[in-house]
């Protein structure tokens, strides 16, 4: 462990709290595709096991990676990616590869991987925007010089995003705001913007309802009515996963014994935290939850401690950016909001959303590195003072 | 305010919020669990499993050689969802004219266009359950799996497909009525009724689960209660012998333009059924196996029933068979009813023994009224005693009833002895009376038909069936013989002289009876209504096969059992015996070379077919017909019948075809020369029967693949 210690900068808390997901997720990911697994793989459980181990132990060498590169490489290195990121996205929306009729992953050519191009955009609109607001900070309550060009690659990426995934576009819109909240934009022009967020999503909305049922806008129908009516007898998704959470109990161990997995559509990405909670009961599920706030406690705790703006918005991006979108997931999971189809970060099966994550995670890590070692720094300094 | 501790403050704000988040979500599990907790609990107790039944397979029914009678096999009918969400109308009508055109080639039953014109009407409708083809068998369901639409699969293509068991008989017509069916909500028949507690098995149950999309899987790899499947019948029947019967039945009926008609063949010993086929004119003029009238038609037997009379009054000691009657000019009276002989001008004095075979109604009533008239208690006792009132106790359902009547019945009158003695006012199925026959064939000893040889239950025979001995005597050993004589005669001097051949000997008697029709009396359409008949068993010297045939209301005017039942019984038995080696008992002391030796004078070497030698020589060899190998070690050889003995020589048939041409066979037998030829990849067509005397395609020609070459026996 020691030596492990000295290998892994960065937050020790962090990367404990990265295993522990990583466990939940693994023993979350084998119990829940046996349905998958028997459908195209002639029931072959170990098959996506193996698969989703694989793609974790590569997601671990990327943190291992992101959190040696030295913070501020971080703030260049976004100048490029948001210039990488947009045309991606067009590229995609244009011809991208269709998964429930949904234009978001991307093949790439030679390699033939997919992947999904939201989740490069989603980190590098972060990074940029942790640049633009660190640099901005001295007329940071301006409305032209400031806000307005902070707020355009906000748009554009979102707006890129919006057509081929709703949720993700609406998360990263409201990641943006809040990290523009930190980044001491004026809170007026915040809840103006959030107004016009409203009166454009309801224009969606109105323009959705009146569209003729068709690929996803008839998705996303359904969706929105099926909340708004709270018509129960449509609302599948909703009533297994709370069967899945109700059948948990307050306390249960019971690793692989879910039987929601069949009837629960996407078990093992969009509803992997009703399938933990069935499995690992309310307190195991608390306890995944809490293994969230602990990640960002301790991100607070280095950013506190962190020399500039730009590796406090950084850190805090790439964090909340996670958390947040982890309690969107189980939000949907236990119904305070509706379906929206998030993946719950680091857990979720899925190869792209696990990679940027872990990509976010090594940045934070990298932050926290670059604020031990100024420490340990002042701390050695002192010490000096004392024997001089 | 210091940047960063405003930064701070911000990020604490923030911190803040998502943990009432976190609050919420927690709570909000909570909430479910406990306060709506029962409720989730319950629809899932619902939801999740459910035991499914599995079909035991059904067992198959087979003949006596393991020829397959009936067995199970899986059909489906084709559903189709014309409104379902996915299938958008691009995707339907871009694809509806290959579909159809396909669909119209697979089944053959409509047009493209009339499937066309079907699907876009069910689709408009929005029907979601279409029914496009019943009892598509599995090669058409894989070939329809391919189609357009359809191989999106079942939720998207809207193609739905349901399994189903159907029965199936290999042989169709032949004996299926005695085979039966046994169907949902139908009394069940025949065998397939019989046997049903073993044939049907015990379906199993397998705990399922529901998956996303409504399919079911299974839990565990095994099922929790294993279907058990039905056990196997081996049947009684000779498949080889059940054709000849139904094709000889039916031949006969369109002859006779008869309304129904049954055969039954019997082994005398053992009483297992060898052929039973039943036949029933259909409204469209052709015949089918309707009804089970061997084992269900309970009629009035006529003149076969004279048999058991003249056999009770031997046995009583009343008469014997030398004993004369008078049959005076044909008719006679009994109180106000005038009985008649079907010859006209009668026999005048006659012995019994000769009005048995020539079916004397005059005669055997006399005989019968002057031995019982006093007591003809005595007379119905006797009947009973040979077990003519009861039932067989047949498995098969729906036997009929035998009816004797009794004296201190209601409707015994003065002349119901007589013609009782003559085979009215009794009724008799026709299995009633082969059995009765087979009995006096058998030494007297009475052995029940049976059906079925062994039940086998996944390989291994779980019950056999022995042969049941309804009665172990039915009358005296004497009198039995004198039975033996008088049904003899029949054959050789009596009506039935057109069943007289040189080969094997045939015993029997004829029976030809108007029948009375339940509706219309015995006359119908001014016309009597016949049943004819004829039963008897061969060889009569030692009886091995018993046999039936009747044939019910021929109305071509020809009508009596010898010209009618006669030529049937005569195919059977001689089709029979022809393939029982055992029963040829002279051919075995006296080889043929003898014979051979008595037709000429002296020994003459048979003319011997060219042929494959080790065949040839195992017949010369089995008949001692003198040979000379020459070439012991070639296949094919060609014979030369010499005075003394039959030279074989090589002939180079293998060779020539090696070398890729047409080989010489002049000479040969059909079946060899066939063997040969097909082999070498020729087809080969066959005229005439005997001896190869020319061949289409000259020795020493190509042989090319699929050549065709025509053979000319004679």
């Amino acid at each position: 462990m020691e030596r492990l210690g000295t290998y892994l900068r960065g937050d020790k808390v962090i990367w404990l709290v990265v295993f522990m997901l990583s466990i939940f997720s693994v023993l979350a990911v084998y119990s829940s595709t046996g349905t998958l697994a028997y459908k195209y793989q002639a029931g072959n459980t170990e098959y996506y096991l193996l698969k989703h181990f694989a793609i974790m132990v590569v997601g671990l060498v990327l943190m291992y990676g992101a959190h040696l590169v030295k913070y501020t490489y971080y703030s260049r290195l976004s100048q490029l990616l948001i210039w990488v990121a947009v045309p991606l996205l067009i590229i995609t929306l244009l011809m991208g590869t269709h998964i429930n009729e949904a234009s978001r992953w991307l093949t790439l050519p030679v390699v033939g991987i997919s992947f999904q191009t939201s989740d490069l955009a989603k980190l590098a609109l972060i990074m940029y925007l942790a640049r633009l607001l660190s640099k901005k900070q001295n007329q940071i309550k301006d409305f032209k010089t400031a806000f307005l060009p902070i707020l355009i690659p906000v748009v554009l990426v979102c707006a890129l995003i919006l057509p081929a995934n709703f949720s993700t576009a609406a998360l990263l819109f409201l990641t943006s705001l809040f990290l523009m909240f930190i980044g001491r934009v004026k809170v007026k022009y915040l809840l103006l913007l959030i107004a016009t967020g409203i009166t454009i999503l309801s224009l969606f909305i109105t323009i959705v309802m009146f569209t003729p049922s068709q690929g996803r806008v008839a998705t996303w129908k359904s969706r929105i009515e099926n909340f708004v009516n709270d018509d129960n007898t449509d609302n599948y998704q909703v009533e297994q996963s709370k069967i899945a959470i109700a059948k948990g109990g307050i306390i249960n161990f019971d690793p692989g014994g879910s039987t929601q997995r069949n009837f629960l559509p996407h078990p093992y990405s969009d509803f992997i935290y009703a399938i933990i909670i069935e499995e690992y009961g309310l307190l195991g599920g608390a306890f995944v939850l809490l293994l969230y706030f602990i990640l960002m406690f301790r991100t607070i705790r280095i950013v506190s401690k962190s020399p500039g703006t730009f590796a406090t918005l950084l850190a805090m991006g790439c964090c909340f950016s996670l958390v947040f979108q982890a309690l969107i997931n189980m939000a949907v999971t236990v119904n305070l909001i509706p379906v929206t189809g998030l993946a719950l970060p680091l857990v979720s099966m899925g190869g792209t959303s696990i990679l940027f994550t872990s990509i976010a995670i090594g940045i934070i890590l990298s932050v926290g590195r670059s604020v031990e070692k100024e420490t340990r720094n002042v701390k050695t300094s002192k010490l000096r003072y004392a024997l001089s | 305010m210091d940047i960063k501790k405003d930064i701070l403050l911000r990020v604490y704000v923030l911190y803040f919020i998502m943990c009432l988040l976190g609050i919420a979500i927690v709570y909000k599990t909570f909430q479910i669990q406990v306060i709506e907790g029962d409720k989730w609990r319950q629809q899932a107790a619902n939801l999740t499993t459910d035991y499914k039944n599995i079909d035991a397979i059904r067992g198959n029914i087979y003949a006596a050689d393991g020829s397959l009678l009936a067995t199970s096999i899986p059909m489906y009918d084709v559903h189709f969802d014309a409104n379902l969400e996915y299938l958008t109308d691009d995707i339907f009508y871009s694809n509806i004219d290959s579909l159809c055109f396909r669909l119209s080639n697979l089944f053959q039953d409509k047009s493209e266009k009339q499937y066309r014109r079907d699907l876009i009407t069910a689709r408009r409708e929005g029907s979601r359950y279409y029914l496009i083809k019943r009892n598509v068998n599995y090669n058409q369901l894989n070939e329809l799996k391919s189609f357009p639409i359809c191989r999106l699969g079942r939720y998207r293509g809207g193609f739905i497909y349901a399994q189903k068991n159907k029965r199936k008989k290999p042989f169709q017509l032949l004996a299926s009525r005695t085979i039966g069916y046994d169907r949902e909500g139908v009394r069940p028949v025949g065998l397939e009724g019989a046997y049903r507690q073993y044939l049907r098995g015990v379906g199993g149950k397998r705990l399922m689960q529901k998956i996303s999309g409504g399919v079911w899987k299974p839990i565990n790899d095994v099922d929790e209660i294993e279907a058990q499947d039905g056990s196997d019948i081996i049947t009684t029947i000779d498949i080889n012998i059940q054709d000849v019967a139904e094709n000889a039945l039916a031949a006969q009926l369109i002859l006779n333009d008869a309304d129904h008609g049954c055969v039954v063949l019997m082994e005398v010993e053992t009483g297992e059924i060898k052929a039973i086929a039943n036949l029933k004119r259909s409204e469209s003029g052709g015949y089918y196996e309707g009804y089970n009238y061997a084992v269900g038609e309970s009629t009035e037997p006529g003149s076969t029933f004279k048999l058991p009379v003249l056999i009770a009054a031997l046995e009583d000691g009343y008469v014997d068979l030398d004993d004369s009657v008078d049959t005076e000019d044909g008719t006679t009276q009994y109180y106000d009813r005038v009985m008649r002989d079907s010859h006209i001008g009668g026999y005048g004095k006659i012995s019994l023994k000769e009005a048995f075979e020539k079916s004397s109604n005059v005669g055997v009533s006399k005989i019968i009224t002057a031995a019982y008239a006093k007591n003809p208690q005595k007379f119905v006792d006797r009947l009973y005693k040979m077990n003519l009132n009861e039932p067989l106790g047949l498995d098969i359902a729906g036997e009929g009833k035998p009816f004797i009547k009794k004296p201190r019945d209601k409707d015994w009158s003065g002349t119901t002895l007589p013609w009782m003695s003559i085979g009215y006012e009794v009724k008799q199925t026709p299995l009633q009376i082969l059995t009765f026959y087979n009995a006096v064939a058998n030494g007297g000893r009475m052995v029940k038909p049976i059906f079925i040889k062994k039940i086998v239950k996944r390989g291994k025979v779980h019950t056999s069936f022995k042969t049941v001995v309804i009665n172990e005597s039915i009358c005296s050993r004497s009198t039995i013989e004198k039975a033996k004589i008088m049904l003899e005669s029949v054959i050789e001097t009596g009506t039935a002289r057109n069943l007289r051949n040189d080969t094997y000997k045939i015993a029997g008697k004829t029976g030809t009876v108007q029948i009375a029709n339940e509706k219309y009396g015995y006359k119908y359409k001014g016309k009597y209504s016949y049943q004819a008949s004829f039963v008897g068993y061969f060889p009569a010297d030692k009886p091995k096969y018993s046999c039936i045939v009747v044939v019910n209301a021929p109305s071509n005017d020809v009508y009596y059992g010898n010209l009618v039942a006669g030529p049937i019984f005569k195919e059977l038995a001689d089709k029979v015996y022809a393939s029982t080696i055992e029963i040829h008992s002279d051919m075995v002391d006296a080889p043929i070379i003898s014979w051979a030796l008595t037709e000429t004078g002296s020994a003459t070497i048979p003319y011997v077919k060219y042929g494959y030698q080790e065949d040839l020589k195992q017949v010369l060899d089995f008949l001692n017909i003198p040979a000379d190998y020459q070439s012991p070690n070639s296949r094919w050889v060609v014979t030369l019948s010499g005075d003394s003995q039959i030279k074989v020589q090589l002939r180079k048939l293998d060779e020539e075809i090696k070398k890729g041409v047409v080989p010489n066979v002049l000479g040969m037998s059909a079946k060899d020369a066939v063997y040969l030829l097909e082999n070498a990849g020729m087809k080969v067509s066959i005229y005439g029967g005997g001896m190869i005397v020319k061949q289409s395609v000259a020795p020493g020609s190509r042989i090319n693949k699929g050549l065709a070459i025509e053979l000319h026996l004679s």
